[in-house]
């Protein structure tokens, strides 16, 4: 546990967003990852690096950085320790933090080359069986409908030589989205199964063309249970800070236009929230 | 399956061939190196004889005299990864090998000075990164001139690939592809001869190996017969009479039946460890290893037949007899460790036994011609996952507290995923009646986490901390009598003795630490006797052998492997190394780095 925490503290890096920052203005703290790409990173190349800046131009307040490795972990470390504000992307409803009101909705998406006409629509098509290697981040919805429909365990292989072999004990594993979406474009794989904001600029840049297809949300594991493909990605704040969440809804419901351009230049899809979702979400 | 050819090669050793069955025509392999494992003057395979005795009825060197003990030479590798296993030597000339780049050195003993030949693979590097715990190799092996091949080295190679070696001049002879490092698979368990096979196991279980021992011919590396440890029973080779005698062990159908859908097509139980191998019954004995996925919420079942001691036909590889000792791990421990064979008087009778140290912190000793089991009990009595072994059953009846399972906690599990006994060699003297046993002693909280992330995804894992054992070290060296369970003696280490023991009828039994001593100790008594400071630390065994008249003790250093693996990779944080840096933190204090072979004489 002690280990866990030094090391987090050890990879704490502060950038000050705003030089020019006003003395009497306090900085706001986001947490966000040093390196999870297309999310964020230390050069500030991920939409969520954009939206932070969006949100503390909107508070006035400069955006302090404050970076994390271990997705495992950052909440608790980090969040709760009060070491930052804000997080930027959490599911809507996420316990263990306040969640804003959503910004955006998408879904898991097929990707598969143009020329190869896969018709992929849902995961009873038949070219999830006939494709090879289907590339996929374990422990993602993606895992539960590969087992669900046979193929887990002879991808099992493929999707440890993704990440070099390294072993999930004692460490975070990074599939690398870029890598993923690569492994279609190469032809490493036939098929990869990724959730749609991580996947949709690599896409949209690869020099191969590539297919995107939103998996619908209708699919049940083996016992019945739902197995969701789309969700509403939500602010996160202590649960102790009402009063910064009341701020952060007002952002993105003042400034839904904003951050919808910068989730468009992603090439996410995005999908409309449910009417009954935003009255819930107004509560 | 993929067969390299080396025809420039393979007509030279076919040249020597001629020549050597013109000198000797020699008969059957396995005869001429049972004779020559019995000479003391060699050292001809690992575990010095098939028995895996590594005991020596040389006592030039003894009790008397060890003090006296001095460096006779010394010979760097040039390689500074842990270097685990130990030296061979076959009339007159050592052979050294290395862990990865996996060099071979052959010396000369009339003149140590100078390398008769050498032998330096070209591999593919992505082998490196896929071994899981530093680039170790256990070891090689050595054939006889046979019918139709000379006298041949055998070494595993890092990247899947077993090669055959003119022991006379290092000129490679052929080479197979055992493993697959696309897959995962790397190969670093030393090459095991028997009759005119070379057999080969196999590494990588957590990355969904499903694991298999191989046997190959001698002279041309001809596969003759591939088993598993899990499906279907024709490829874990089950033969007719399996387990006849102990049926309670579980028979037919069970590599599929106690498996979830397909998963023991990942399942692991790879075999990584050392042979054993009785020449009246034609018998070789082996353990296979952990199930894979590592997290067992993911495999529910016995998950057969990993983690089971096998008594396999060496003809036709079949199964006998096979023992699981941890249905369903929960620890990751491995059950590849040492099987020694020794005939001792069980209620009135002489039996041939097998007794094997586990990573479970359980030794268990078999009936070796039907896998009876004779006896089970605790190598330490501070062994807790366990309470004890039920000999009717065969199965172990656990403590709930130490389980892993994800809703659960567990503090101070011992032993730690390391084991008890991990890797090392033991010694069996059979005058004494006792084996010698280097061992762990290393616990480890086990946290297991499933956390959210974003996007209904989840980390699925457990965080081991490891830590010494409740007596404040990390290893012991303990004498034990495998039959009544008893222990004559037993002696604290700072760190853990892992590459384990050698003793000889001087009434020594040697050993290496982590720290780097090479120690004697009186095997009566456990007495420390001798102990010289290596340029680095050890994770193999010592040897011993005569030259010229003279009884020499050799021994690697070289810290690395599992427990050196901070210092290999200059790892700071404590869980990294799957818990090994924790535990080891020390050692940066006591040794560094190396690399070679040490000799010592009176």
């Amino acid at each position: 546990m002690d280990y866990n925490l030094k090391i987090g503290l050890a990879s704490i890096v502060l950038v000050l967003g705003f030089s020019q920052a006003n003395a009497d203005t306090e900085a706001l703290k986001v947490c966000t990852a040093e390196d999870e790409m297309p999310y964020s990173n230390q050069k500030g190349e991920g939409f969520e690096n954009a939206l932070a800046l969006l949100l503390g131009k909107a508070l006035n307040r400069p955006v302090e950085w404050v970076f994390w490795s271990d997705p495992r972990y950052y909440i608790r470390d980090f969040l709760e320790k009060d070491l930052c504000d804000v997080v930027m992307g959490v599911d809507a409803g996420d316990p263990r933090v306040l969640t804003s009101v959503p910004y955006y909705r998408s879904g898991y998406v097929f990707i598969s080359k143009q020329k190869d006409h896969l018709d992929v629509q849902d995961w009873a098509s038949a070219a999830l069986q006939k494709v090879q290697k289907i590339a996929f981040v374990p422990g993602t919805p993606a895992e539960t409908m590969l087992r669900s429909i046979g193929r887990y365990n002879d991808l099992f292989n493929y999707s440890q030589q993704l990440v070099g072999y390294k072993s999930k004990r004692n460490q975070y594993v990074k599939y690398d989205n870029a890598k993923l979406v690569g492994e279609v474009a190469q032809g490493n794989a036939g098929l990869a199964v990724l959730w749609g904001p991580a996947a949709g600029r690599y896409v949209k840049a690869s020099d191969t063309p590539l297919v995107m297809t939103l998996i619908n949300d209708n699919n049940v594991r083996s016992d019945g249970e739902k197995v969701g493909f789309h969700y509403s990605t939500s602010m996160g704040v202590n649960k102790n800070n009402k009063a910064l969440l009341q701020q952060v809804n007002k952002f993105i419901t003042e400034q839904q236009n904003n951050i919808d351009q910068v989730l468009q230049a992603e090439g996410m899809p995005l999908i409309p929230e449910s009417a009954a979702a935003l009255v819930l979400n107004k509560k | 399956m993929q067969i390299l050819q080396f025809a420039r090669h393979r007509r030279v050793g076919v040249l020597m061939v001629g020549v050597l069955v013109a000198l000797s025509a020699p008969v059957q392999a396995n005869k001429d190196l049972e004779k020559l494992s019995r000479q003391n003057t060699n050292w001809v395979m690992q575990t010095k004889d098939y028995n895996a005795s590594h005991f020596s009825e040389m006592y030039d060197i003894n009790v008397n005299n060890v003090k006296d003990l001095k460096v006779a030479w010394s010979f760097s590798t040039g390689v500074l990864n842990g270097h685990e296993g130990g030296p061979l030597v076959v009339d007159g000339i050592m052979y050294v090998h290395t862990p990865y780049p996996n060099n071979i050195f052959a010396i000369d003993l009339n003149e140590p000075g100078k390398i008769l030949w050498e032998y330096k693979p070209k591999q593919n590097p992505a082998a490196r990164a896929v071994a899981c715990c530093d680039v170790v190799n256990r070891g090689l092996a050595y054939a006889p001139a046979g019918n139709g091949y000379p006298a041949t080295i055998f070494q595993n190679q890092l990247d899947g690939h077993i090669v055959a070696i003119n022991a006379k001049t290092g000129e490679l002879l052929w080479k197979m592809e055992n493993s697959d490092i696309a897959v995962g698979s790397t190969l670093t368990i030393a090459p095991f001869v028997a009759k005119d096979l070379v057999i080969v196991g196999s590494s990588g279980a957590e990355l969904g190996v499903r694991g298999y021992a191989t046997a190959y011919s001698v002279k041309d590396g001809k596969q003759v017969w591939r088993v598993y440890a899990t499906g279907p029973d024709e490829d874990i080779k089950l033969s007719k009479d399996f387990n006849k005698a102990n049926p309670h062990y579980g028979q037919f159908g069970l590599g599929l039946k106690t498996w979830e859908g397909d998963a023991w097509k990942i399942g692991g139980g790879t075999n990584w460890g050392w042979y054993a191998f009785d020449p009246d019954l034609d018998m070789l004995y082996y353990g296979s290893g952990n199930p894979a996925p590592w997290n067992e919420t993911m495999r529910p079942g016995d998950n057969k037949w990993t983690m089971t001691i096998w008594g396999r036909d060496i003809n036709s590889g079949e199964a006998k007899f096979g023992y699981q000792k941890t249905p369903h791990d929960e620890w990751d421990y491995a059950g590849v460790n040492y099987m020694g064979l020794s005939e001792q008087v069980v209620d009135g009778k002489k039996t041939k036994l097998l007794t094997h140290p586990d990573r479970n912190g359980l030794v268990y000793t078999l009936n070796r011609e039907d896998g009876t089991l004779v006896n089970a009990f605790k190598i330490d009595d501070t062994v807790n996952w366990v309470k004890k072994v039920d000999l009717k059953t065969g199965l172990p009846v656990r403590d709930p507290e130490y389980s892993t399972h994800m809703d659960h906690e567990a503090k101070g599990i011992c032993p730690s995923a390391m084991g008890y006994h991990n890797q090392g060699i033991e010694s069996y003297d059979p005058n004494k009646q006792l084996f010698f046993m280097g061992i762990n002693h290393i616990c480890m909280d086990w946290e297991p986490f499933m956390l959210p992330y974003r996007a209904g995804q989840f980390f699925v894992g457990a965080t081991l901390n490891m830590y010494p054992g409740p007596k404040g070290t990390l290893g012991q060296v303990k004498a034990m009598n495998a039959v009544t369970g008893e222990f004559a003696w037993e002696k604290q280490e700072k760190f853990a003795v892992w590459g384990g023991t050698t003793a000889t009828a001087g009434d020594l039994v040697f050993y290496g630490t982590l720290d780097g001593y090479i120690k004697a100790l009186n095997s009566q008594t456990g007495e420390e006797l001798w102990k010289f400071k290596l340029p680095s630390g050890v994770i193999g065994h010592p040897i011993t052998y005569k030259h010229e008249g003279k009884q020499y003790v050799a021994i690697y250093y070289g810290v690395g492997g599992w427990p050196g693996v901070g210092l290999v990779f200059d790892l700071k944080d404590p869980t990294a190394g799957l818990g090994a840096v924790g535990a080891f933190k020390e050692l940066a204090h006591y040794t560094q780095q190396g690399g070679g072979v040490m000799v010592f004489s009176l």
